[in-house]
């Protein structure tokens, strides 16, 4: 048998504490990789016995970057408990507030946490460096300045509907708290405007209307040739870069993506859905050989290799349970996540997973082409606000015009159930509530990085990032930078796997 | 000499360091490069090879790399049954960690309330603590004795998360050599000293006891919506949010997240009361004088609040 050695990777620069634990073989090719969770918060456990909506208080707090994507979970699953009804405006303005974050979560993530890999002292002899230096040095490069002072300009939005960014519970069964002046509204406008303009000169180096007409692989090639500030933007660098550190060659997966779908689209909008759906984003499971209806009965959570009690096979998050399992002497338990798992098998969530059962041509044909890359994943993430901020526009001049609550009264129920989805910033994000008399009974959380992040399952299949690290040549076994730009290529948030790991 | 600060997260959300990025007048950066603070470590933005960053932490525990400024983000993760293992590091527990780091900064500080108090978690199996304190006792991971070589206890700055403006001011404070005065569980008083209540819009609702019932009705929401405006301080109302707004002032009940106890053990968004009236009153006031007042208040609220033609 060949030597190997194995190596631990602790990894910074992503929402939480991760390690990574690989075992390289004498070629430092990756042959076995484990993403280890090193941490338990126990929030579902927590939940257990407090009154129903006490979940739109506890859950936001799972997670900072993306504390209204928990917030809108929380309160959909309680909607629908007690079956209660969200009037348009609501709708609206949860939309807003939804698909903000989403814009200040990516822009945040690719340009302070992914990007200043391209600083690492590997690549010093690259042309290019002294540029990647200038723009996203830590707390110095130009661009992440840049980023810091737009992303806290947008989340304002957030403010003025829903009182504070991070942590606020403006949205409620039966709608939100908030009743938005015409001012409040118009001022939300002038935001998102001035936000438009700078995204399009800065990141895209073109207009809204101009990248969505890139459909195809040699378009975006064309539209690279087509103009200087293509190139010098933020996307045209980011491809540049990308392609000459290779990471359109790294990172494949499962290729199997799964999408919750998002935002849901009011009754009465000019927004329209991809595909006719209901929703901005619709949902699906989507691989090469095809697309598949979303069906939440098969989404089941296993614990083979989580340290957690046994029982059974995987379960329905409605019947779930997290008993924690720390003195185990079972050599296959190695994290603190659980692994989700679909009609039994890992699939990986994020931007791209929308794009692709949304049908975005662009990503269908570099996907059917190569399968999932780093690059793809971050290309995705980079254009995604070029689909969110017309429809943030609109539904704000919707909300003077339309004469709809912002609330509608809701009965509480003594006993019920219910589960919200969100395709929250990092993709699907599930809650679901058991309510017994009165109190909180049982409350499950998936992740987006629980799904992403996931260990092996009972059969030993591996979690989605797992298994992009597999097959991986690491150049400088010291130094393995290319570890850490597949996982980030994910954009981990170990702070929100909740049973779980800060991983 | 350029001060040095390290940042670590415990049981933590985040939270605290997306709210720092709100700052604005300095923000983070600036205040960095304003007064000469060399971030050594912060665990969200730092890019360090794992090396450099094994022998940073070696340089610091064993005294050759001076620590100045400490921040703790999250909780102190004591489970389960006291061993810190939900918690681990390569090398040990993170509680282990975050004890040697202490014992080595100029000053400590406890940013948001997971770090001052314990926070969420605190009632749980993790067995969250604060530094200093867990939830209203003093002791914590560090100990009632405990006070760092600039002469302070941990500087705690609660809040869930803990305000930009908190932060960035203590640590120009700390930068520029500047006195704190600390009052109330250690909390800096410029901002601690104030009622979340002071500043809320709806005020006058207050005054008038004119109360909301029922989400978006508008009104105070001290009577029935669980609201801890009047109970607990901090600088909501005074600072705003984002430079725009606040939780009360949109409608969403102060849930008391600079309080020891929070989060607390009885539901939210509704107020625990005696007959109509809260158990828990605004701090300091007598009850029966309470009452009374609240009373003859309510009889003399003006029709324009009653029917909420107020603009707010």
């Amino acid at each position: 048998m060949a030597e190997t050695i194995k190596k631990v990777i602790p990894l910074n620069r992503v929402e939480g504490d991760l390690e990574i634990h690989v075992e390289l073989d004498r070629d430092n090719v990756v042959v076995d990789a484990r993403s280890v969770g090193t941490m338990y918060r126990g929030i579902e456990n927590l939940m257990t016995g407090r009154g129903p909506l006490d979940g739109l208080v506890i859950t936001p707090r799972i997670c900072g970057i993306c504390t209204t994507a928990h917030l809108s979970a929380a309160a959909k699953a309680i909607d629908m408990a007690f079956d209660a009804e969200v009037p348009d405006n609501a709708q609206r303005l949860r939309n807003v507030t939804l698909l903000v974050e989403q814009v200040q979560n990516d822009l945040r993530h690719l340009f302070l946490l992914f990007m200043p890999d391209f600083t690492a002292p590997r690549y010093a002899k690259a042309a290019w460096y002294p540029q990647a230096l200038q723009r996203y040095q830590v707390v110095k490069g130009t661009t992440a300045l840049e980023i810091v002072k737009q992303t806290k300009k947008v989340i304002e939005v957030i403010a003025i509907l829903g009182g504070q960014w991070p942590h606020s519970s403006f949205i409620v069964p039966g709608g939100v708290v908030t009743v938005p002046s015409d001012n409040d509204i118009a001022q939300c406008r002038h935001i998102i405007r001035a936000f438009r303009r700078w995204y399009e000169r800065g990141i895209l180096g073109c207009s809204l209307e101009r990248w969505h007409r890139v459909r195809s692989a040699a378009d975006l090639d064309a539209w690279l040739d087509e103009d200087p500030a293509h190139r010098s933007g933020e996307l045209g660098f980011f491809v540049k870069l990308a392609r000459a550190a290779g990471l359109d060659r790294i990172g494949r997966s499962h290729d199997r993506f799964i999408s919750c779908g998002g935002v849901d689209l009011p009754r009465r909008t000019a927004v329209q859905g991809h595909g006719r759906s209901q929703q901005l984003f619709p949902a699906g499971i989507y691989s090469p050989a095809g697309l598949d209806p979303f069906d939440p009965e098969k989404i089941t959570e296993e614990i083979a290799a989580s340290f957690f009690k046994a029982d059974g096979a995987g379960r329905h998050p409605y019947e779930g349970r997290t008993v924690t399992d720390a003195d185990t002497d079972d050599a296959r338990k190695y994290s603190w996540a659980k692994a989700p798992r679909y009609d039994g098998r890992p699939a990986e969530t994020g931007p791209l997973a929308d794009m692709l059962v949304a049908g975005e041509p662009l990503f269908r044909e570099m996907v059917q082409d190569q399968g999932a890359s780093v690059f793809v994943r971050e290309l995705a993430r980079m254009v995604r606000a070029a689909l969110a901020l017309p429809a943030v526009d609109q539904w704000l001049a919707e909300m003077v015009t339309c004469e709809t609550p912002f609330f509608q009264d809701f009965r509480k129920k003594q006993s019920t159930c219910g589960h919200g989805f969100v395709s929250a910033p990092r993709g699907f994000l599930g809650h679901w509530l058991v309510i017994e008399d009165g109190r909180i009974a049982r409350y499950q959380i998936i992740t987006p990085t629980t799904w992403n992040g996931s260990p092996r399952d009972g059969a030993g299949v591996r979690g989605p990032w797992e298994e992009a690290i597999m097959g991986l040549q690491v150049a400088d076994t010291q130094h393995p930078v290319e570890v850490g730009q597949v996982v980030r290529s994910f954009d981990p948030c170990l702070v929100c796997t909740v049973h779980a790991m800060k991983l | 000499m350029p001060k040095t600060l390290y940042w670590i997260q415990g049981g933590s959300c985040g939270g605290d360091t997306w709210s720092l990025l709100n700052a604005d007048t300095p923000d983070f950066a600036e205040l960095l490069d304003a007064f000469s603070i060399e971030m050594l470590w912060h665990q969200t933005f730092s890019r360090m090879e794992d090396d450099v960053f094994e022998t940073l932490n070696q340089r610091i525990l064993s005294g050759l790399q001076p620590l100045d400024i400490l921040c703790l983000e999250g909780s102190v993760i004591n489970g389960p049954n006291g061993s810190g293992r939900f918690d681990m590091l390569p090398h040990g527990t993170k509680r282990d960690m975050i004890k040697a780091l202490a014992h080595k900064a100029r000053y400590v500080l406890a940013v948001g309330t997971c770090a001052s108090f314990g926070g969420i978690g605190s009632d749980s199996e993790i067995m969250a603590s604060g530094l200093q304190f867990a939830k209203w006792e003093m002791g914590g991971l560090l100990g009632r004795q405990f006070e760092s070589p600039a002469g302070y206890p941990v500087i705690n700055l609660p809040g869930c998360p803990c305000h930009c403006d908190v932060l960035i001011g203590t640590l120009s404070a700390i930068a520029a050599d500047a006195p704190i005065t600390l009052g109330h569980y250690n909390t800096p008083t410029d901002w601690y000293g104030v009622m979340v209540h002071q500043g809320c819009t709806r005020n006058e609702y207050h005054e008038y006891r004119v109360e909301e019932k029922r989400f978006g009705e508008r009104g105070c929401m001290f009577f029935y919506m669980g609201c801890h405006g009047p109970l607990v301080t901090g600088p909501c109302n005074k600072a705003l949010w984002n430079r725009r707004s606040s939780k009360t002032r949109v409608g969403v009940p102060c849930f008391g997240c600079t309080r020891p106890d929070f989060p607390q053990q009885y539901p939210f968004f509704e107020t625990r009361n005696i007959e109509g009236v809260p158990i828990e009153l605004p701090d300091g006031v007598s009850r029966a004088h309470y009452m009374a007042y609240k009373g003859m208040a309510a009889a003399a609220a003006p029709k324009r609040l009653i029917k909420r033609r107020t603009g707010i």
